[in-house]
């Protein structure tokens, strides 16, 4: 009783001296300057990307890589990143392409993420800073520096490989008795089967954006995977080949989807990417999608479906391929903080940053160095990927840029026009290149 | 206790209830404080907000007004210069104002300093809305790729409208005129076109920098806005150019939501701030009075566990102090109680005694007195003496009795153990209570059974006297005609040394109280009643009873009902002794088997296991035909006991046919009890004689040996003849001349003569110088000045002559208990006769060592 009385009685004395000593605290001197030594001027870099709309009450996990390199660039090199962004309202707006050329021509900001097409003509513009001389350029795959390089400058590095492939809904094939389809016809009997005998009344989800990887995976399946890749190109680039003749069997593929009513074209025409085929895929009434390889890793896209997922390549002569065209980051050539930018996409580009972003996202690196387990839907595709079976949705080699035309073009086929119209224009296009 | 127990909960629950009270007291203020804390600080956070919004909103709004004070510079300095065209066309642009353009009053196109065509139609200016009195366009997106609006502002010169100058301004620009923190970057804000509901600046410095929001639209649904009177409001204050703020929680954060009008409304501040980060010190003040009053409650709760401790502490103590008093008092209350109840026994005892002693001695001096007178009438004087006999052997008894007590209560007694029979026990109470009960008219029944040996170890004397005890007590305290049963019962042995026997005594008659039953064993005591106090006695005889029993390890209880009668029960242990080989004698006697005949089950089976135990084979017979019959059949024995009650008519003849079956020479015992009528003539038969009941083997052996006539013990044991002490000379030491008178008196009348001495020195000095036969005994006294009784003893008998080791000394002593008996003998005396003197005691003593030394 007595040596608890005493540790009660200590406790509260040394309780009492607590108190006393935290109400006896610092007081500040009069007159004394309440402010603190005047910061450092900070040194920022602009950076403009694109902005996912935003769910409540959901991370936006493909953002929340990028910004762990962010902050591990801005605690390393002692800037700040300021982000500037710009994303559609709808299919009226500027797309984040005409803003970021707009942007970059006319030096606005110090770095970009670029998609593939703006990679090719701000590089040919001589927009875009040489990135060859970073650090973190030694460690690239060989397919990101030969995508990427564009009159001898290599004008843009990705955090990630994009593959994109087709996500779909496994369960729904399994109770159509369907296989997954490695061909264009494979792929169209099963969306007869959907539709025809399933009711599915559009079995492919699309949008305005992502439709033009059903045409480049029909049209260069042989040319990245005949083993005579540079020939064709420097064929195509001469003129003596045609990109339309590449270019016809997708498109008619797609003809044929949009007029058997397996492809709703009006909707793709007006949807932006996920917002429109999105939650029918994810509520089990659509059964394919098209969608970049993060989407799978993504909570605000198809992270979380309530089925069995899977992700495989677009059908194809040889199988299912996958499609992989090149975002990156660019450095303007007249950036304001133009050394800072560099040195800060260096530290997000380094093996380190590019771990980390691999490790949050899924995803493939672009550096050679690193490897990360991806999520068990993406492993057919990521297995035509190491396997070194894909095609290039973008290549700075190629005088006329595919991605980006491709996509326009795929919306002209959307909005009415014929193959044959849409063929013309890649004529119009080669011919132009051809000077 | 329990009352103490309530009267603690009772003071316990006002006590609970206090403290309660005080937290809850102390609980209500705390809340009411920090509640009223929380309003002004939720008022001070929306009034912090507000003002924050009002600087930011001003300031934006002085730019603008700067933006456009300065475009109507530029338009008159347009005018001024008589060539507004050239005059754009060489604005360079800057940071604020990327494109001025100019087009003349009536034309579509214009020119611009980008030195691009200026179309005036691709603008919307229909939302009305003006910067310092110029129309603002709704919010777009320009070829810089950032959004830009752009003011519309007349030339004129002369009062005449020249055309229309328009600038373009980004709203980047106006960061400039942004805070470059807001909230430490928690809150988010970002500057809203009215006409478009886009989202068109996102300062740098403010908000979180991975948000980001399209529109108003995409900023309800990013943050939950989702209830549509909250929306109508905002819409209201939209297109009103009003201001809200408004609580929403954002991301599971409670936060301040505002809209704020720029511009008359033509451009927003929206967004959100953290109620945290607004009250940042809310929370500290907040924590800081929580964790005042968790020390308040501490430190009160433990000051009252202190309190609670230090008083559990005190209760402790002072319960342990009362609980001490307590037993004190009692133990005092008991002492004082028992003092009393002593003082008043001893008081009563001493009344009774009185009253009992003066009684007797009221007679002896009465009949004294009156026998002086009528010493002339030899009747009289009988009668007289015969009456002051009485009542002087009743004085003893009570002299005895308080002795007794007065002995045991000192522990001084000590049991005398030796061998003793059942027999003898029996025999002695029976002949002594048989008369007293006979004289009352009362019936005695002696019952002794399942008794294995009857030949044990113990006090007899004391034995004898628990027995007598009870037995005249029941003999006085049953009237006339009543009966009493003596129950000897042998009980299961515990131990095959030990004989257990229950003594039961048990009588009709008066009964005792159930209150008299609680302290009949205390001494002292005496049932008081109308009834019984015609009885004398001293009220010790169940006292000492009891004390003698539980001496012996043996245990008395009682049962009694008033007017029905009571019982008593002892039960004794008596140790078996070695060697209780009695073969020996039944060979001599030539007695193998034996013919037990009663028709009592239980006495045969009694009968039989003390024969089979004593070494004589029993062979019963529950009648005298069956008996008959078994003698007529070969069976031979060599006595035969039969139960006189058992025989049928006249006894006689049954026990006649029985001594003729019998062999020749065997013997007839008849059993029977005490007073048992008509035995005369079967008694007579030859080799018969009466065994009176209970059966026991040495009363059996005794008179076996009567009728194989051997009759040396017989004689010893038989009274002196009246003559005894004709002619003897004795030398008497007694130093009292009054008891030296009586005994020389007594003795002469016997015809004896004696010389008296008064110490021991001058008996022995006298027996030194006497003759070989000069005196026939010596009694002595023994307590004597000089020398004492028994020290005399030793020295005669150490003298060296040749009868000082024979001659008979009898201890003559008013010392009369057992021990003093031991203690004569142990000195070398050869009796102990107590005093009062008992002239028929006296004789028996001196002829058993007198008579038996003349016939050796």
């Amino acid at each position: 009783m007595k040596t608890l009385l005493k540790k009660l009685t200590a406790i509260a004395l040394a309780g009492a001296v607590a108190l006393f000593a935290a109400a006896c605290g610092e007081r500040q001197k009069p007159g004394a300057n309440l402010l603190g030594k005047e910061e450092e001027p900070i040194k920022v870099v602009n950076l403009f990307s694109p902005m996912e709309k935003t769910d409540p009450d959901a991370e936006n996990v493909a953002r929340s890589a990028t910004d762990a390199t962010v902050l591990l660039a801005e605690e390393k090199l002692g800037v700040t990143l300021a982000y500037i962004t710009y994303t559609a309202e709808d299919y009226q707006d500027k797309t984040y392409d005409d803003v970021a050329l707009d942007r970059a021509r006319n030096d606005m900001d110090d770095l970009y993420l670029l998609n593939s097409d703006v990679i090719l003509a701000l590089g040919e513009e001589g927009k875009l800073e040489d990135l060859s001389g970073l650090e973190s350029a030694q460690n690239l795959r060989d397919i990101i520096r030969v995508a990427n390089t564009v009159d001898g400058k290599l004008v843009a590095i990705p955090q990630e490989v994009v593959a994109y492939g087709l996500f779909v809904n496994k369960d729904m094939f399994k109770a159509a008795g369907l296989e997954l389809p490695e061909t264009p016809e494979e792929f169209l009997e099963c969306c007869r089967v959907f539709k025809e005998e399933q009711g599915v009344e559009t079995p492919v989800g699309a949008n305005r954006w992502w439709l033009e990887t059903f045409v480049l995976a029909q049209a260069y399946a042989d040319l990245y995977n005949g083993g005579n890749t540079e020939a064709e190109i420097a064929a195509l680039n001469s003129g003596e080949a045609k990109y339309s003749d590449y270019m016809r069997p997708g498109f008619a593929f797609l003809q044929e989807m949009i007029d058997k009513g397996y492809i709703d074209a009006e909707k793709a025409l007006v949807s932006e990417a996920i917002e429109a085929e999105g939650p029918d895929f994810l509520a089990g009434k659509t059964p394919i999608v098209m969608a970049y390889w993060g989407a799978a890793n993504t909570e605000t896209a198809y992270g979380a479906p309530g089925f069995e997922m899977e992700v495989i390549g677009f059908p194809s002569s040889r199988g299912q391929m996958p499609v992989i065209p090149m975002t990156g980051f660019g450095v303007g050539i007249n950036a304001a903080h133009k050394e800072d930018a560099m040195a800060a996409l260096d530290v997000m580009l380094s093996d380190e940053a590019l771990q980390v972003y691999s490790e949050t996202n899924r995803v493939i690196s672009p550096s050679k160095n690193i490897e990360v387990e991806c999520v068990p839907a993406l492993r057919p595709l990521n297995d035509r990927i190491q396997e070194n079976v894909y095609v290039l949705g973008s290549n700075a080699s190629m005088k006329v840029e595919q991605w980006g035309n491709t996509c326009l073009i795929v919306r002209d086929l959307l909005a009415g026009a014929t193959v044959d119209e849409c063929m013309e224009k890649f004529d119009k296009l080669q011919a132009d290149s051809l000077g | 206790m329990k009352k103490e127990v309530d009267g603690q909960k009772q003071k316990g629950i006002p006590l609970l209830f206090s403290i309660v009270l005080v937290f809850c007291v102390l609980g209500t203020v705390v809340l009411a404080v920090s509640h009223r804390i929380s309003q002004e600080m939720a008022n001070s956070a929306i009034q912090n907000l507000s003002e924050s919004l009002d600087l930011i909103q001003h300031t934006m709004e002085y730019a603008l007004q700067s933006e456009a004070e300065f475009q109507k510079l530029l338009a008159r300095e347009a005018a001024a210069s008589g060539n507004p065209e050239a005059y754009v066309k060489a604005f360079e642009k800057n940071q604020t104002m990327v494109q001025v353009s100019f087009i003349r009053q009536g034309e579509e196109e214009g020119v611009s300093n980008t030195g691009e065509a200026f179309l005036a139609n691709e603008l919307d200016f229909s939302s009305g809305k003006t910067v310092n009195g110029l129309p603002v366009s709704r919010s777009y997106l320009n070829h810089l790729g950032t959004w830009a609006y752009t003011l519309q502002c007349p030339v004129e010169q002369d009062g005449q409208e020249l055309g229309t100058l328009y600038v373009e301004y980004i709203y980047d620009s106006l960061e400039r005129a942004l805070p470059t923190s807001f909230y430490n970057h928690q809150s988010t804000l970002y500057v809203m076109d009215a006409e478009s509901q886009r989202f068109v600046l996102k300062p740098k410095g403010v908000g979180k920098r991975n948000a980001g929001h399209l529109n108003l639209e995409d900023f309800y649904r990013a943050n939950g806005i989702e209830e549509s009177g909250l929306r109508a409001e905002m819409q209201a204050c939209l297109e009103g150019g009003d201001n809200i703020l408004f609580y929403h929680d954002v991301r599971n954060t409670e936060s301040l939501n505002y809209m704020w009008a720029v511009n008359g409304g033509s451009i927003f501040l929206i967004g959100y701030v953290p109620i945290k980060a607004i009250q940042q010190e809310g929370d500290t003040v907040n924590q800081n009075i929580f964790i005042v009053v968790a020390v308040m409650l501490v430190a009160f709760s433990l000051c009252f566990l202190l309190y609670y401790l230090n008083k559990r502490q005190q209760d402790k103590i002072r319960k342990e102090r009362e609980a001490e008093r307590e037993v004190h008092s009692r133990q005092l209350a008991e002492a004082l109680q028992a003092a009393q109840i002593a003082s008043n026994s001893k008081t009563t005892f001493l009344s009774n005694m009185s009253h009992d002693i003066r009684t007797p001695m009221n007679a002896v001096l009465g009949f004294t007195t009156l026998l002086a007178m009528d010493a002339g009438d030899p009747a009289k004087v009988r009668e007289y003496t015969k009456k002051i006999m009485s009542s002087g052997q009743h004085l003893l008894s009570l002299i005895n009795d308080v002795l007794d007590v007065s002995k045991i209560e000192s522990g001084k007694v000590v049991l005398n153990f030796d061998t003793f029979t059942l027999n003898s026990l029996v025999s002695s109470v029976d002949a002594i209570i048989q008369p007293m009960a006979k004289a009352k008219g009362q019936a005695f029944h002696v019952e002794v059974s399942g008794i294995k040996h009857e030949e044990l170890v113990g006090d007899e004397t004391r034995v004898n006297q628990i027995l007598l005890n009870l037995l005249s007590n029941a003999v006085k305290y049953t009237p006339e005609g009543g009966s009493i049963w003596f129950r000897m019962l042998g009980q299961k042995q515990r131990s095959s040394q030990y004989e257990r026997i229950r003594i039961e005594v048990e009588d009709n008659g008066y009964g005792m109280s159930p209150e008299y039953l609680k302290i009949i064993f205390n001494a002292f005591t005496r049932a008081e009643n109308s009834t019984t106090n015609k009885v004398q006695g001293t009220g010790l005889g169940m006292a000492i009873t009891k004390s003698i029993v539980e001496l012996m390890g043996g245990t008395i209880d009682v049962e009694s009902q008033e007017g029905k009668g009571s019982l008593f029960r002892v039960e004794l242990e008596f140790r078996i002794p070695e060697g209780q080989g009695s073969r020996q004698f039944w060979e001599e006697n030539g007695l193998r088997q034996v013919l037990a005949v009663s028709g009592s089950p239980d006495a045969l089976g009694d009968i039989s296991a003390l024969l089979a135990e004593a070494g004589v084979d029993p062979k019963r017979a529950q009648s005298p035909a069956e008996a008959l019959d078994l003698l007529h059949n070969g069976f031979s024995c060599q006595a035969a006991l039969v139960d006189w009650e058992s025989l049928p008519g006249e006894g006689a003849q049954a026990v006649r046919d029985l001594r003729g079956a019998l062999p020749s020479g065997a013997l007839v015992f008849l059993l029977a009890e005490y007073d048992a009528q008509g035995m005369e003539e079967a008694l007579a038969l030859e080799d018969t004689a009466l065994l009176t009941k209970p059966f026991f083997v040495s009363a059996f052996k005794e008179k076996v040996r009567e009728l194989r006539g051997t009759g040396r013990e017989k004689a010893s044991q038989e009274a002196p003849e009246s003559n005894v002490l004709d002619g003897l000379h004795f030398l008497a030491a007694e130093d009292n001349e009054i008891n030296a008178e009586i005994l020389s008196e007594l003795l002469e009348i016997e015809g004896a003569t004696v010389e008296i001495v008064e110490n021991g020195q001058l008996a022995v000095e006298r027996f030194r110088q006497a003759g070989e036969t000069e005196f026939d005994a010596i009694l002595m006294d023994v307590q004597m000045p000089v020398m004492n009784g028994y020290d005399a003893t030793r020295h005669i008998r150490s003298l060296d002559r040749p009868d000082a080791g024979r001659i008979p000394i009898i201890a003559m002593t008013a010392n009369a208990f057992a021990e003093d008996e031991k203690a004569a003998l142990d000195a070398g005396m050869d009796a102990h006769v107590a005093k009062p003197i008992r002239i028929d005691l006296l004789k028996k003593a001196i002829w058993q060592h007198t008579g038996e030394r003349s016939q050796t």
